[in-house]
């Protein structure tokens, strides 16, 4: 499969009376985008912020994080199984707005979801301290139940970003990137000689709003899978949003998932990518017993000699992962894994929950548990009290000044396991 | 008693009775509550016996 990603780098966003882009500044009809997204019997209603680079703001509690997009050409639409109707993805030309993204916010769905310093101390740990962000602040119903909330939140965040994808339709991108790649015969053939290696993309899917969709299907329900490296860029997996906020996959980053892209870079050159398998992290050991054969099997079949596992989330997924690990390295398929670790505040515990001497390579993206202390911030977005029920946060955790003393496992993509952030363990 | 039996592996349980599911180890809220009631009963009978079973080694009761 061939797709275009043509960036529109967005420079900066206000709100104005018609949603487009002139020279690279997003005006968003505020009113417009409003009456939009409240549109749904669960919510009262919505608000809507800018949070930008640099400024004195602190968003909390942050659910998810999308980047706008469109498609231009080729089969399928943004978000399919939620905003557009199914159909492949992952080919012809997707309008990307580079630089900026929709943040949700509003009362608090579950107990993990993250916060974003947009400046200070915290800002170094999100990556989306440095994108031009449009808040969505949402209000459901009083009483909602806590499954129909995360929906409703879910989709007032896509809708929001394909509203705002939508003004790059026409507009020439800033740049073109084209991402190709062949099927598992013809790569095998063209590259006889590099090392074939896949990715074992592991999708959070504990459930009680731990949930990850592709294509609109609950991942819990699937059995592991294969799925285009192209597609994946391309919208075909969404967040469910409630996952610890420093390891959980925003949708920003499952559209732009730094494995995947390096793995297509190298394509060729240092490696011949053969694919990616996608698999659950289940509560039933069963589940987990099966899903873990099942990626292995399909890593095997693809005929890959190394694959890259990621892990999403920690705890229980841990054991997926050192399954993952075990069964494909006993096939003789070298392995790298990357995960962070919960070694406590003073880093001396053991940093997984489940351990194989197989793991023999693997990538640490930092310590969820390192506490850190945020200072107070002018402009808060949300609500501040949830820094004492979410998870990292702690009772306490908020002082009267307004600064807050958290474990960064609260900083949304803080140890973020696709390597997306700039932590990292070093052993010694 | 616990669902992800590799773990009690790897922290060194000695006697480990497998459980049902991550969010609910000693019970199912699928079944009907008469039913849900025979697994717990059966469950915790399983772990009692477990108790006053000598092991030599780490042992799954399944």
């Amino acid at each position: 499969m061939r797709l275009e990603l043509g960036r529109i780098n967005i420079t900066d966003i206000r709100f104005g009376e018609k949603t487009e882009i002139q020279q690279g500044v997003l005006v968003i009809n505020d009113a417009e985008l409003k009456v939009l997204l409240a549109d749904d019997p669960n919510l009262v209603g919505v608000d809507l912020d800018l949070a930008k680079p640099g400024e004195d703001v602190r968003i909390i509690p942050v659910k998810d994080v999308i980047e706008p997009r469109c498609k231009v050409e080729g089969p399928g639409g943004v978000f399919p199984g939620f905003i557009s109707k199914v159909e492949t993805v992952g080919s012809g030309r997707t309008h990307v707005l580079s630089g900026m993204a929709v943040v949700t916010t509003g009362d608090i769905v579950g107990f993990q979801e993250g916060i974003i310093d947009m400046s200070g101390p915290g800002a170094d740990y999100t990556p989306f301290s440095k994108t031009l962000n449009l808040v969505v602040s949402i209000t459901p119903l009083e009483g909602l139940p806590q499954h129909k909330h995360e929906h409703a939140v879910r989709m007032v965040g896509l809708k929001a970003a394909a509203y705002l994808g939508s003004a790059a339709v026409d507009l020439t991108p800033d740049q073109v990137e084209i991402f190709e790649l062949g099927n598992f015969a013809e790569n095998a053939v063209q590259y006889p000689t590099l090392p074939k290696v896949a990715y074992l993309y592991m999708l959070q899917t504990q459930g009680l709003l731990h949930d990850t969709y592709v294509y609109g299907v609950d991942a819990k329900k699937i059995l592991p899978s294969l799925i285009s490296p192209t597609e994946v860029m391309d919208g075909a997996i969404v967040s469910g949003n409630c996952v610890s906020a420093c390891d959980k996959n925003t949708t920003y980053h499952h559209q732009n998932n730094p494995v995947i892209r390096e793995l297509l870079l190298q394509h060729g050159k240092e490696l011949c990518f053969h694919g990616v398998v996608i698999s659950n992290e289940n509560v039933t050991l069963a589940d987990k017993i099966r899903s873990s054969d099942y990626a292995a099997k399909l890593v095997k079949m693809i005929g890959a000699e190394g694959a890259i596992v990621s892990e999403e989330g920690f705890g229980n997924p841990d054991t997926d992962l050192i399954m993952n690990c075990q069964k494909l390295e006993e096939m003789g398929i070298k392995t790298v894994l990357i995960t962070d670790e919960y070694a406590g505040r003073d880093g001396a515990s053991q940093s997984l929950a489940d351990a194989t001497t197989l793991a023999d390579a693997v990538i640490s993206v930092g310590n969820a548990n390192e506490v850190i202390e945020l200072p107070a911030c002018k402009k808060v977005i949300g609500n501040l009290k949830t820094a004492e029920i979410i998870a990292g946060g702690f009772s306490g955790a908020l002082h009267a000044d307004g600064s807050i003393k958290v474990e960064i496992q609260a900083i949304t993509g803080s140890t973020n396991e696709l390597g997306f952030s700039k932590l990292r363990g070093e052993g010694f | 008693m616990c669902t992800v039996v590799p773990i009690s592996l790897t922290v060194g349980a000695n006697r480990i009775v497998p459980a049902v599911a991550i969010p609910h180890p000693l019970g199912n809220p699928e079944l009907p509550c008469d039913e849900e009631k025979l697994l717990r009963r059966a469950l915790v009978e399983k772990a009692l016996k477990a108790l006053q079973t000598e092991v030599e080694g780490q042992t799954i009761f399944e």
